[in-house]
């Protein structure tokens, strides 16, 4: 029993004893190099240090270089050193962490590396962290390393390639020594590898190493000066328009500038002698002309400095070489580099292509959902509704409402599509029943009594909600973006808007092709009469129909209030569009609202494509462009045709 | 000719009672006026009054293109922008011109050409962020120019679009999302800053004319008023003397059937196009007189529902009786100021206030349901009733 305790107190007094005498003996070994660090001594303290493998050389390492070591003079023991009064100073166990004694100044010395062995230090900290245990600190060496990459990471990066285990912090280790090698690299012959490792490559940070290898500045010189990489030699005229090309000229200080209009008005201005200047009246000063003769009179007495004769200027232009030079010296490198952009600039434009298909299903798919309940009331019965948006409005603010009462956003979203669509399908059944069954044989006057119902649900809905927009938020699991590589991402909100349209679509298509009500429906806006004689009600179907249209709007609205802000006019930013969609696809039937909204959102996605900054520009032309469709395809793109045309 | 307006004017004698009541009206304003009169009507009534002249004026344009020949136009107000605008042109280059040469008149070395039209441009494009003019104002400084572009711009473009819509039989409701998604691309296209008709910020200043500064606006909303009454006047003569005459009866017979009229070898597309254009002309010069007393026009304006109200307003009046537009704008557009001015008391309820402003719209668009419900010739048909009976 005895043994037993005292093996178990020698082996609790010997672990500690063990790790510690590990980094007290490598750094006792190193003890003169450290005391006094030159940059030529430390590289053999640092790697003795790297290759004795004890714990906590990088963060020794890290306070030496922050001068933060310190060694007693007595015993040439390394401490770290705190003090607060500059009297007493605390030393602090190199491993543990511990304060173990507090001495006076004297009795210690603080050692202080110059910056040429703090670089080393550095240099050598990065290869530490790059193979450090931790994952997490690794991944952090590599980011910071991202951040701001420096030529002395390569080799610590490639060293460490070879140890790493982790396959994803490998591969972008990997990578990053890619990266680095393009700048830093000790070959041209490795640099054009690594540029050309990058060919078609999709990364920021490929193209953000490789740019700036082929940006090139303008210079003007009398000749092209040796060893310069020159990108492009301009012949003047051609590729450099002569106004350029002098202020080139001027910038790198082969000529003087010339006077603009506003400098010639200030010189005459200050030579004014009673009411002439340069022997001119004053008064005739209000052509240009006039003031330059004014100016070149007081050039010739002295007064100011001459304007070049346009021969002079000629002459000056012509004896220079103008051309584009690269920042790199390397022509191979520069060489490789244009090679690897154009590539890289062709990977890009696919992927830029796809990406714009992509945006343009997503806003196809937001223009449908708007204009699906349309394509029912007006599509299908003829109704036009310009009520309609304010319904999208009462969905996204029936969606507002209920998150304010159930704070759980996955439950509320649940919870408002059914409700958005009873209050939006009881407003449409009430609307048809009082308004719009009266009438059916005038749709024009259908349009404005709906438009008046429209301008009051809107003034109805600012009056309660303010004008202020409400937010609707989405649950977490839509936040965030679906991302594919560095130029096509989608965010998670508009797949589940093109998912809830692709359901709406195919739902409606269900109701209407194979279900009871969708036969009546189709009966009845065939022919009214001929469905009553066969016992359909055609006031019930129309209302029913009516509200279904309505209540689709209401779910709509949730969809849009998700990325849109929920504002009293959210309905009428779409009802134009909404019902261009319905006509240019094709009044009558769900395929030609899909081809409407298809056509919609990839013109609208592709005329910005063209023009980035302005969509409200892509917006007109658009509607031009559909203006002009419309003159071709009257009915639309899918036109009915035969008797289910109706007329 | 003046014997034939002689013989129109006796054979329709409503148009000299309403050429009657429009002179009483214009004499009453002007004895009101604080210019030339008692005072009793403030200068900025004077100004809503001319504006409201200038509101029934675009009413009959529509009356005549929708109470007539059917063709529910959602665009109109875009014409009547496209005029504002023209004028604004003028009016806004001319001010700013007096102003930057005034300015510059101090210097001591007279200013280059270039000089002051660079200023002007920077006076002008300065808030969209430019200097530079466009080339759409390259006869801005020329009044007459512009003044022909009033008519010419609004002509041209109801020209092409309607000329591109009947020819392809874009009829009924679709032609009314179609003119409307015309003036929706035409006021998203000014909303832009590089359109070059300063943006969102819209012309400025209009209120003040050019050299006349010392005239007071007194005055000078005097001066519109007549010009609106005048302008009122000389259209409801014109529309009159259209609506019946032969055209007329052809005109109508396209409201009621267009494919009869067709076949009877009309040429429909032809006179639809007229009735289009010449309508779009008329709203542009109510425009060009509108903006002047609003004294700034903005693409807010031309929004599509600018031009929903107008069909509202003359639905109210009724449809059909060119007074009636006449009496649906005043009527509705006056209200509208009335309630939206904070005028109108407000009802307290006890737990809730009515207030007008809030609540005023509400009001308008279920009104304007009943009216399409149960009033479908609006006022104007009222006036109809009553006539019958007095005949009886």
């Amino acid at each position: 029993m005895l043994r037993v305790l005292t093996l178990f107190l020698g082996l609790l007094l010997a672990v500690p004893a063990f790790a510690q005498s590990s980094l007290y003996d490598a750094l006792a070994e190193q003890t003169a190099g450290l005391k006094k660090p030159s940059s030529k001594t430390i590289e053999t303290v640092i790697s003795s240090l790297q290759d004795s493998g004890a714990p906590g050389v990088a963060d020794f390492l890290t306070k030496l270089q922050s001068k933060e070591v310190w060694y007693r003079k007595s015993d040439d023991k390394f401490f770290f050193v705190a003090t607060d009064d500059k009297k007493t100073y605390r030393l602090i166990d190199i491993q543990s962490g511990e304060v173990v004694a507090e001495v006076a100044k004297k009795e210690i010395k603080q050692i202080k590396p110059n910056s040429g062995v703090r670089a080393k230090i550095d240099g050598a900290l990065v290869a530490f962290r790059l193979t450090d245990a931790d994952p997490a600190v690794r991944d952090a060496a590599l980011v910071g390393i991202s951040r701001d990459p420096k030529a002395k990471d390569l080799a610590p990066l490639s060293a460490a390639l070879a140890s790493e285990t982790d396959p994803d912090l490998k591969a972008r280790m990997e990578r990053l020594s890619r990266v680095l090698t393009v700048s830093f690299g000790d070959t041209t012959e490795a640099r054009v590898a690594a540029i050309a490792s990058f060919d078609g490559d999709l990364g920021l940070d490929a193209r953000a190493v490789l740019n700036p290898l082929v940006t090139t500045t303008l210079k003007a010189a009398p000749e092209v000066g040796a060893g310069e990489n020159v990108a492009k030699t301009l012949r003047l005229g051609n590729d450099i328009s002569e106004e350029d090309a002098f202020d080139l000229l001027v910038a790198s200080g082969l000529a003087q500038a010339e006077p603009t209009k506003g400098d010639i008005k200030a010189a005459l201005k200050a030579n004014i002698i009673g009411d002439t200047v340069g022997g001119m009246n004053v008064a005739n000063l209000g052509t240009d002309e006039a003031r330059l003769a004014a100016h070149m009179a007081l050039a010739a007495s002295g007064a100011v400095p001459a304007i070049l004769t346009s021969e002079d200027k000629a002459a000056l232009l012509a004896s220079a070489a103008y051309y584009e030079v690269y920042a790199e010296a390397d022509p191979a490198v520069t060489a490789a580099a244009v090679e690897a952009l154009s590539s890289i600039s062709t990977a890009v434009g696919v992927s830029q292509f796809i990406d714009l298909v992509l945006d343009g299903i997503s806003l196809a798919s937001i223009y449908f959902l708007a204009a699906i309940g349309l394509a029912i009331t007006f599509g299908v019965m003829r109704v036009i509704n310009m009520a309609h948006g304010e319904f999208i409005m009462m969905g996204a603010y029936t969606g507002y409402v209920v998150q304010q009462i159930i704070p759980n956003y996955t439950v509320s979203l649940i919870v408002a599509i059914p409700a958005a669509f009873v209050i939006t399908f009881a407003a449409g059944v009430a609307m048809e029943r009082l308004v719009i069954r009266h009438l059916y044989h005038r749709p024009l006057e259908t349009l404005l009594a709906t438009f008046g119902i429209s301008i009051a649900l809107q003034q109805i809905a600012k009056n309660i909600f303010g004008t202020q927009a409400r937010p609707l938020t989405s649950p977490g699991w839509l936040d965030g973006a679906l991302v594919f590589n560095d130029v096509i991402a989608i965010s998670w909100i508009r797949i589940a808007i093109f998912v809830l349209a692709v359901i709406f679509f195919l739902g409606l298509l269900f109701v209407l092709n194979r279900t009871r009500l969708g036969l009546e429906t189709r009966a009845v806006t065939q022919n009214p009469r001929m469905a009553a004689a066969m016992g359909i009600n055609p006031d019930r179907i129309n209302m029913l129909t009516f509200g279904l249209g309505s209540g689709i709007a209401g779910i709509a609205g949730i969809a849009i209030g998700l990325f849109a802000k929920v504002t009293s006019e959210l309905g009428s930013d779409y009802i134009v569009q909404s019902f261009m969609t319905v006509v240019v696809g094709g009044v009558g039937n769900i395929f030609g609202t899909l081809a409407g909204a298809t056509m919609i959102g990839f013109l609208q996605k592709g005329i910005e494509w063209f023009n980035p900054s302005n969509t409200l520009a892509a917006q007109t032309y658009m509607i031009i462009f559909i203006i002009i469709f419309i003159q071709f395809r009257p009915r639309g793109i899918i036109a009915l045709k035969g008797r289910a045309a109706g007329d | 000719m003046n014997g034939l307006l002689t013989k129109f004017l006796l054979k329709n004698p409503s148009v000299l009672v309403f050429l009657g009541a429009l002179a009483l009206f214009t004499a009453f304003v002007s004895v009101g006026s604080e210019a030339f009169g008692w005072g009793f009507i403030s200068t900025s009534f004077v100004k809503t009054l001319g504006k409201t002249l200038c509101f029934c004026l675009i009413a009959i344009a529509m009356d005549l293109v929708w109470g007539y020949c059917g063709i529910l136009s959602l665009g109109h107000f875009a014409f009547f922008g496209l005029g504002g605008y023209m004028l604004g042109m003028w009016l806004m280059y001319a001010r700013t011109e007096i102003i930057v040469q005034t300015a510059m008149s101090n210097e001591v070395i007279p200013p280059t050409d270039q000089e002051v039209i660079d200023a002007i441009g920077t006076q002008i494009f300065g808030v969209v962020g430019g200097s530079d003019f466009p080339m759409i104002w390259a006869f801005a400084h020329l009044f007459w120019v512009q003044l022909a572009l009033v008519v010419l711009v609004p002509g041209i473009l109801a020209l092409v679009f309607g000329w591109l819509a009947f020819r392809s039989r874009v009829t009924g409701v679709y032609l009314s999302i179609l003119t409307q998604a015309m003036t929706l691309a035409l006021s998203l296209y000014l909303f832009q800053n590089d359109s070059g008709l300063r943006g969102n910020n819209g012309l400025s200043g209009l209120q003040n004319l050019p050299g006349l500064d010392d005239v007071s606006q007194d005055i000078v909303s005097m001066w519109f008023f007549w010009a609106s009454a005048f302008a009122l006047g000389l259209s409801y003569l014109l529309v009159k003397l259209i609506t019946e005459s032969k055209l007329g009866n052809i005109v109508r017979g396209i409201r009621d059937d267009e494919a009869r009229v067709r076949f009877l070898g009309y040429n429909v597309e032809g006179y639809k196009l007229f009735v289009f254009v010449l309508t779009a002309i008329i709203a542009g010069i109510a425009g060009a007189l509108y903006y002047p007393q609003a004294g700034i026009i903005n693409p807010a304006e031309i929004a599509p529902i600018a031009s929903i109200y107008l069909a509202v307003w003359v639905a109210i009046g009724g449809r059909g009786r060119i007074y009636g537009a006449v009496i649906g704008a005043a009527f509705v557009s006056l209200l509208s100021t009335w309630f939206t001015g904070g005028q109108a008391p407000d009802i307290p309820l006890g737990i809730y206030t009515i207030k007008w402003v809030d609540w005023w719209l509400v009001l308008l668009g279920l009104s304007f349901v009943i009216v399409t419900l149960y009033f479908p010739k609006g006022i104007g048909g009222l006036f109809d009733r009553l006539v019958r009976k007095g005949d009886a």
